[in-house]
C-alpha cells in the first residue's frame, strides 16, 4: 500500500469515526466515539500497518480530548489514552500475528504447491511408464504373457494370442493346461512355472507342437513381485525362432553341399593323375597274372614261381581297390565323423594319392613328420581335404618355376595342447597386397579357380578348434600353417 | 640298392634294365622277365640307373615316362647325348600320340600303354637284345 494511502487511512478512519460520533451527538444519542475510534485504530492497524495504526491511536486520543470530552479531568483523559495505548499495543500484536500467519500460510501454500507439482509429475511419469509398458506389452514382436500362481493367464499380448490363433482377451482367465494340453503342461510348463514361482529366472528353447504345427520357441520365465517379497505371477516371454532355425539349418546344409561340390571339383581336376595312380597297380596285376600263366604253361610248370606271381596279383589288386576307396571316401557326402587319428598317417595317405600329380609337375615332396605326436580327434576325410587344397595350391604356385620345385610338409608339436602342420613351397608366394584376402570366399588368382578352397579349409580347421594361416617363405614361396588341438590323454 | 641279379646273362653280358618309380611295376616286370628266362636289373629312378654305371652292359631298357625327378624321355635324351644307344621300350599310362611320336623319333623301340600286352613287351625285349 502506498505511503500516502496508509497514513491517509489513519486520518480518514479517525475522521470518519469523529464524524459519525458527531452525528450521534447531533441526534442527541450517547456519543460512541471511543468505540468508533477503536474500530478506526483496528482498521488502520489491519490494513495500513503498525505506524499508521499508532498514528490513528494518537489522533483518536487527541480528537477525543479536544473534540468530544474537552472538560474531563486529567485522570480520565490519561485513562482513555491508556486504553487507546493498550489497544494499540494489542493491535500491534494482532498485526504481527497476522503477518506471521500470512508468512506461514505463504510457506504452507508454497509447500503444498510444490507437493502438488511433485505429485502431478509423478502421476505424469507413472502414466508415461504405464503407457510405455502397455506399448511394450501390446506391440512387442515377442509373445508376452503373465501367468498367476493358479496357472491361469492374467494378461497376454496380441502376438501371444496370434500364436494360438485366438484373441488376447479370449485367453485371459484360461488355465495353461487348457491351451497347451494337459501333457505338455505337466511335462514342460508346470515344472518351469513352479521353478519360477520360487524366484528363479528360467529359460528354455526347443521344438514345441501346438495347434498351429511344429514351432521352435525360446521361452524365458521371470518372477513378478508386487510390493511383498512373494512371487505373485510369472512373466513369460516367448520368441518364435522357427524361421531362423530352419534358415540356419538350410544354411548348414548349403555349406555342406558347397564343401562337397568343392571336393568334387578338386577331385575332378585330379582325375588324370588319380587314374594314373590306380592304373599302376592294375597294370602290375595284369603283368603278374600273365607271368603266372607263363609259369604254368611251361613244359615243366614251376608252381612255386606261379604262386609268387599270383600273390603279386592279389597284392596289386588290393592296392588298386584301396586307392579307389580312398578317393571314394573323399567324394562321400555326409556328416563329419571325428575319430582319434594319427595325423602323420592321414598326411601320408593324401601324399600317396597326390604323389603322381606332383611328379607330373616335377615337384619333389619332402616330409618331416614328428613320430611322437599324439593322436588328434578329427575327421580324417576333412583333414585330407585341407591337405589336398594346400598341396594343390603349392603345386600350382610352383608350376612355372625354373629351379628345383620342392614342397615341404612338416608335422610338429606346438605346445602341449596343439600340433601344427605346415605346407611350404618355393613358388610365386603370397599376393603382395592381398595377403589377408586369400582366405576370403571367391578370391582366386587362378583363371579357372572358384576361390572357395582356402575358405572351406579354414572353416574345417576352425571347426576342429584350430587355426589356419599363411606366411611368406624365404627366400621365396609361401607356407601355410594349421593347428589342431591334441587329445589330452587321461592320466 | 634297388637293382638285383636274377639270372646269369645268356647272350653276352647284356641285361635288361627296368627303370620305374613304382614298386609294384618293377616287381611285376622282374617277375615277367624271369618267367621268360631273361635277366633283369631294376632301378627306382633314372638318376639311379645313370649313376650305376651299368649302361654299357644294358642290352635293353624298359622305362616309365612319368617319374619324380628325371623323366623317361629326359633319360632317353641323356643317353643319346652320351652316345649310349640302348634300345628303349617305354611303358606309361600317360601316352598321347605326340609323346609317342617324339619318343619313337628319338630312337625308342616301342611305346606301350599301361596296362600293356605282356606278349608284345617280351617280343620287343627279345628283338632289342638280339640287335
Amino acid at each position: 500500500m502506498a505511503f500516502a494511502l496508509r497514513y491517509g487511512l489513519a486520518l480518514i478512519s479517525v475522521a470518519v469515526a469523529a464524524g459519525v460520533a458527531r452525528a450521534f451527538l447531533h441526534f442527541h444519542l450517547p456519543q460512541p466515539f471511543a468505540a468508533f475510534a477503536l474500530s478506526a485504530i483496528a482498521i488502520t492497524f489491519w490494513y495500513a500497518g503498525t505506524a499508521p495504526g499508532v498514528l490513528a491511536a494518537v489522533l483518536s486520543s487527541l480528537v477525543r480530548d479536544y473534540f468530544f470530552e474537552p472538560d474531563t479531568n486529567i485522570e480520565s483523559r490519561v485513562l482513555y489514552d491508556l486504553v487507546f495505548l493498550i489497544f494499540a499495543v494489542l493491535m500491534t500484536r494482532v498485526a504481527r500475528a497476522r503477518d506471521e500467519l500470512e508468512v506461514r500460510v505463504a510457506e504452507r501454500t508454497a509447500e503444498l504447491t510444490q507437493s502438488n507439482d511433485n505429485l502431478r509429475r509423478e502421476i505424469a511419469e507413472h502414466n508415461q511408464a504405464e503407457y510405455l509398458t502397455s506399448q511394450v506389452f501390446e506391440s512387442s514382436p515377442d509373445g508376452v504373457s503373465i501367468v498367476g500362481t493358479d496357472y491361469r493367464y492374467k494378461r497376454v499380448n496380441p502376438v501371444y494370442g496370434r500364436t494360438w490363433g485366438m484373441r488376447a482377451d479370449q485367453i485371459v482367465g484360461m488355465h495353461v493346461a487348457d491351451l497347451w494340453g494337459i501333457e505338455a503342461f505337466e511335462r514342460k510348463n508346470k515344472p518351469f512355472l513352479d521353478l519360477c514361482f520360487t524366484g528363479a529366472n528360467v529359460s528354455f528353447a526347443g521344438w514345441v507342437d501346438n495347434s498351429l504345427g511344429r514351432r521352435h520357441f525360446a521361452l524365458s520365465y521371470s518372477p513378478l513381485r508386487s510390493d511383498s517379497e512373494r512371487v505373485e505371477a510369472v512373466l513369460v516371454i516367448s520368441r518364435d525362432l522357427t524361421e531362423q532355425t530352419l534358415a540356419s539349418e538350410a544354411l548348414r546344409q548349403a555349406q555342406a553341399d558347397l564343401a562337397h561340390a568343392s571336393r568334387m571339383t578338386a577331385l575332378g581336376e585330379l582325375t588324370a593323375s588319380l587314374a594314373h595312380e590306380v592304373n599302376q597297380p592294375i597294370a602290375a596285376a595284369v603283368t603278374g597274372a600273365s607271368t603266372c600263366v607263363r609259369w604254368l604253361t611251361r613244359d615243366n610248370p614251376d608252381l612255386e614261381e606261379a604262386r609268387e606271381a599270383a600273390l603279386g596279383v592279389v597284392r596289386n589288386a588290393r592296392r588298386a581297390a584301396d586307392i579307389i576307396s580312398r578317393i571314394r571316401s573323399i567324394l562321400k557326402k555326409g556328416e563329419s565323423k571325428r575319430l582319434l587319428v594319427d595325423i602323420n598317417e592321414v598326411i601320408r595317405e593324401i601324399i600317396a594319392l597326390l604323389r603322381n600329380e606332383a611328379d607330373g609337375h616335377t615337384i619333389s615332396i619332402r616330409t618331416d613328420l614328428d613320430a611322437s605326436l599324439p593322436k588328434v580327434l578329427a575327421d580324417p576325410v576333412q583333414v585330407q581335404q585341407v591337405m589336398m587344397n594346400l598341396i594343390m595350391n603349392g603345386i600350382d604356385a610352383m608350376k612355372d618355376l625354373d629351379q628345383t620345385r620342392e614342397l615341404s610338409i612338416r608335422s610338429q608339436s606346438a605346445g602341449d595342447r596343439e600340433l601344427m602342420i605346415s605346407v611350404s613351397d618355393n613358388g610365386v608366394g603370397l599376393p603382395r597386397q592381398q595377403a589377408d584376402q586369400i582366405f576370403d570366399a571367391f578370391f582366386t588368382t587362378k583363371p579357372h579357380g572358384i576361390g572357395m578352397g582356402l575358405r572351406i579349409s579354414r572353416s574345417i580347421v576352425e571347426a576342429h578348434g584350430g587355426r589356419l594361416w599363411a606366411a611368406d617363405n624365404s627366400p621365396r614361396g609361401a607356407s601355410f600353417y594349421f593347428t589342431l588341438p591334441t587329445k589330452v590323454e587321461p592320466l | 640298392m634297388a637293382h638285383s641279379f636274377l639270372m646269369s646273362p645268356r647272350n653276352g653280358a647284356k641285361f635288361v634294365a627296368i627303370v620305374d618309380d613304382d614298386d609294384s611295376m618293377r616287381g611285376a616286370l622282374q617277375g615277367l622277365l624271369k618267367a621268360v628266362g631273361l635277366s633283369a636289373r631294376a632301378f627306382e629312378s633314372a638318376e639311379e640307373f645313370l649313376g650305376s654305371g651299368d649302361q654299357r652292359e644294358t642290352g635293353c631298357l624298359i622305362a616309365d615316362i612319368r617319374m619324380p625327378g628325371m623323366s623317361g624321355l629326359e633319360l632317353q635324351a641323356k643317353l643319346n647325348a652320351e652316345h649310349c644307344r640302348i634300345p628303349t621300350i617305354f611303358i606309361t599310362a600317360h601316352g598321347d600320340e605326340e609323346m609317342r611320336l617324339q619318343a619313337l623319333r628319338a630312337g625308342a623301340v616301342e611305346f606301350l600303354p599301361k596296362p600293356f600286352d605282356d606278349e608284345l613287351l617280351v617280343e620287343s625285349v627279345r628283338a632289342a637284345l638280339n640287335r
